[in-house]
């Protein structure tokens, strides 16, 4: 079959959802085989006519969105494919009837010259089925029924399902709901450093040193990065907590064999070892399906809130209040007969939004294993990181995907899964569905990898990386405690360079003090489930965009 | 001295929020749309104006819509200030509906100024001129707002929701909606019901990168460019899946569905 024809009967998919009421995807089975589902995809035969094609999808999406494909009717069509012939000739114009409103003037003919279905549940299709009469054979278009394939995959559902909607015995930390307000900022924070950016030390160095972040009015974004370090600078004091000096090669030095270089911190000699990893982007896989989409949008309330404050802008061409200064001005110069300024209005405008976010979204081995609710570490992370993304990409923040995992040193593979410049769409869901855990995760590498995209093609002053993994950091020369250090030492590295960071732990069970040691006094927090994400995203974002504003203030 | 009135404009109705909308009015409550993009919350706020021969005036809801938009601000002429009412104190005092769409999108500090508005003290407390208006018997209050996803980003205020009567829309039936298009485009009545359905499919769609499901209002269109001599296909391609999405997977399945609800038969 060529690719044409298969991605011809993809478009379909999007029709055969509309008609089902839940999502569906079609694909080719195989010549010659009558069309059959299982539940999530409709196989037609691909050499049909087009019309026989959409027939047979009409009338299997219909069954599913009639409920004649529900457990109870099926499980008694197993092993029985006569009587699942029989009850699809009766139940078949049932399901076409219920999904009248909905069919394409080509599907309507199956029911013309049709009398009115002699049944009106799939109970009593299947009683007219289990019945003596004769019956006539179902039209071919009809396709057929797979009563075994269907029980199999809805048998994967639920136990998917139930996995999900798991509820843990403990409510979820009070606190972290409340700090989700407004607020937050002065409310008690859990997770960073009691001296870094917002932790209480970090918030009273603040005040006494007056931090006030204050963007400029105009210019182009990144205007008001800084661009030198401003060594006799009376607020230093706020960096005292790194105390090694940072590598200056830390952006990474591109190799001959295209892959870049970065340093790797040793703790056993307290020092760096230059250009010791080799970072490599692969392309990623392309997979056949996007990830069961978990909504995002309850995340985009405590997201939307992020960096859009209002602030008083004087001097603008229209505005609520009228501002004396410029007006007295203006009347002056008037008088003076000199050309006015006529921006005498104040306005209450808000800030445009100027934060990037890179994810690291790790894909070792080990989030292959099973989590705390049933569901794969990695399908938890996945759904964490395509929820995030595209929540963040609603609100039109620059965002990026990237995920990673390590085959030793030389080959720290990271797998752009969504640039920040790609677009946001099926492909790029399709590419993150593809994702296969497999193989270690060298964090630090990965992480410094990360931080150098962010510097490069983020554009914007604010810049936040954030690195969903167990926390379990291994590779070959790269044991536990070597790379907690390693990991700890790329995060400060960031944090140094203005990136805020932040550690996201979901549904693995790696302990609380082993997190710690990797991720440091960078904000981190595990949640049990993806869901639970937005509780505690507003605040933790916020944090460690505090800490990495006043690491830029004062760098 | 009121203006002629027009003709009505066409809305039909889908249950009782005629009655529900013009008996809030005589109350003096205010009123609160609730229904997604496109289904007729504006067409049905025009029609209610129309009945109780009140003026209409409409505020599109923004981001940075500010009290001071609403209420009114001192401008400077020449050397003096001279204050400009907005829309909604000109409501006030002439006894207007006001209508402001889609308010959820205008900020918080900018709703409470409706509070006392809204409920039984009918009164608008300009504060840079220090004065309270009483509302003229004829003004009414009405908001609209759409629950879909604007809502999750800012939803209105408890307070603010507690203080209006709501009215749910949602879209109508095929065999109403069929009449609207019909109507509302001029195309016959096949053609107008092949939209429709297309219009229900599409709806039942619940996909990433379709925001907004096809309205009532993007079937009138096309059936506004069938009326101009295109085909239906071209019609729907132009009108319904392009302004649905830009992600080219979808708008490839779009295309698809509209192939397969629409025949193009006369061309």
């Amino acid at each position: 079959m060529s690719t044409e024809q298969a991605e011809g009967l993809r478009r379909l998919g999007l029709l055969a959802s509309a008609l089902a009421g839940r999502t569906l995807e079609v694909a080719a089975g195989a010549p010659a085989e009558r069309a059959w589902t299982d539940g999530r995809i409709i196989f037609l035969d691909p050499d049909a006519d087009t019309d026989g094609q959409l027939q047979a999808l009409a009338v299997q999406a219909s069954l599913l969105a009639a409920g004649s494909l529900d457990l109870t009717v099926i499980r008694r069509l197993a092993r029985r494919p006569a009587l699942a012939s029989r009850y699809l000739a009766v139940e078949g114009f049932r399901a076409l009837a219920a999904n009248e409103n909905l069919l394409p003037p080509v599907v309507r003919v199956l029911l013309d010259g049709e009398v009115a279905p002699r049944t009106d549940s799939a109970a009593a299709s299947l009683a007219v089925a289990l019945s003596r009469e004769a019956l006539a054979e179902p039209p071919a278009v009809f396709g057929a029924i797979r009563a075994r394939k269907l029980l199999a995959s809805k048998d994967r559902d639920r136990k998917s399902r139930s996995a999900s909607e798991h509820v843990a015995r403990r409510q979820p930390d009070r606190g972290l709901a409340e700090l989700d307000d407004d607020n937050a900022v002065d409310g008690a924070d859990v997770w960073s450093s009691p001296v870094g950016g917002r932790g209480g030390l970090g918030r009273l160095l603040q005040q006494m040193l007056g931090v006030v972040r204050r963007l400029g009015e105009s210019g182009p974004p990144g205007a008001d990065a800084p661009t030198h370090l401003r060594r006799f600078s009376p607020r230093h004091g706020g960096s005292a907590v790194v105390s090694k000096p940072m590598v200056a090669a830390s952006g990474g030095i591109v190799g001959e064999a295209g892959g870049t270089t970065y340093p790797e911190w040793d703790v056993y000699r307290r020092g760096y070892r230059p250009n010791w990893c080799t970072v490599h982007e692969v392309s990623p896989p392309t997979g056949d399906v996007s990830p069961a989409l978990w909504s995002s949008r309850n995340l985009l309330r405590p997201l939307a809130r992020l960096g859009l404050g209002l602030d008083r802008y004087r001097r603008q061409a229209q505005g609520d209040d009228i501002d004396i200064d410029a007006a007295v001005e203006e009347r002056v110069e008037l008088l003076a007969r000199s050309a006015p300024d006529e921006a005498v209005y104040l306005d209450n405008l808000r800030r445009r939004r100027d934060v990037a976010v890179l994810l690291l979204l790790d894909v070792s081995g080990s989030a292959a294993e099973p989590g705390a609710s049933g569901q794969t570490v990695h399908a938890q992370q996945r759904a964490a990181a395509a929820a995030l993304t595209s929540a963040l990409h609603d609100l039109g923040d620059r965002v990026a995907l990237y995920a990673f995992h390590s085959q030793g040193r030389a080959a720290v593979h990271l797998i752009p899964v969504k640039r920040f410049d790609d677009d946001l769409d099926a492909a790029a869901m399709r590419r993150l569905g593809g994702l296969v855990p497999g193989a270690y995760s060298r964090l630090g590498a990965a992480i410094r990898h990360g931080a150098a995209v962010l510097e490069n093609r983020a554009g914007t002053p604010r810049r936040l990386l954030v690195v969903i993994s167990d926390g379990l950091a291994y590779d070959h020369g790269y044991e536990r405690s070597y790379g907690a250090a390693d990991a700890r030492r790329a995060l400060a590295e960031a944090r140094y360079r203005g990136i805020g960071c932040l550690c996201l732990t979901v549904g693995a069970g790696t302990n609380v003090d082993d997190l710690r040691r990797v991720f440091g006094s960078a904000a981190h927090a595990t949640i049990p489930r993806p869901e639970q994400l937005s509780r505690v995203i507003g605040p933790l974002l916020r944090s460690a965009l505090g800490s990495a504003e006043l690491r830029r203030r004062v760098a | 001295m009121r203006k002629m009135r027009g003709t009505r404009p066409y809305y039909v109705p889908l249950g009782d929020e005629e009655q529900v909308f013009k008996a809030a009015y005589r109350q003096g409550l205010s009123i609160m749309l609730k229904g997604p993009t496109g289904c007729g919350k504006t067409r049905f706020v025009q029609a209610m104006a129309h009945d109780l021969d009140r003026p209409l005036i409409t505020v599109a809801c923004h981001d940075d819509l500010t009290t001071a938009d609403l209420v009114g601000r001192f401008l400077l002429r020449g050397g003096d200030t001279e204050w400009v009412d907005g829309p909604l104190t000109r409501a006030v005092r002439e006894g207007a509906i006001c209508y402001l769409d889609e308010v959820v999108e205008a900020r918080q500090d900018t709703t409470v100024v409706l509070h006392p508005l809204a409920d039984h003290r009918r009164q608008l407390p300009i504060e840079r001129l220090g004065v309270t208006l009483e509302a003229h018997p004829g003004f009414c209050l009405v908001v609209s707002y759409n629950p879909g996803y604007q809502s999750i980003l800012k939803d209105l205020k408890d307070s603010t929701r507690q203080r209006m009567v709501a009215i749910e829309f949602g879209f109508p039936a095929p065999e109403v909606e069929e009449k609207i298009v019909a109507h509302e485009s001029g195309i016959d009545h096949d053609k107008a019901v092949q939209l429709v359905r297309l219009g229900h499919a599409i709806r039942r769609l619940e996909i990433a990168g379709l925001r907004e499901v096809a309205s009532t209002r993007v079937l009138v269109a096309a059936g506004q460019l069938i009326a101009e001599g295109l085909s239906p296909r071209e019609a729907a391609r132009a009108a319904v899946a392009g302004p649905l999405t830009d992600d080219s997977a979808v708008t490839s399945g779009l295309l698809e569905m509209i192939d397969v609800y629409l025949t193009d038969e006369s061309r």
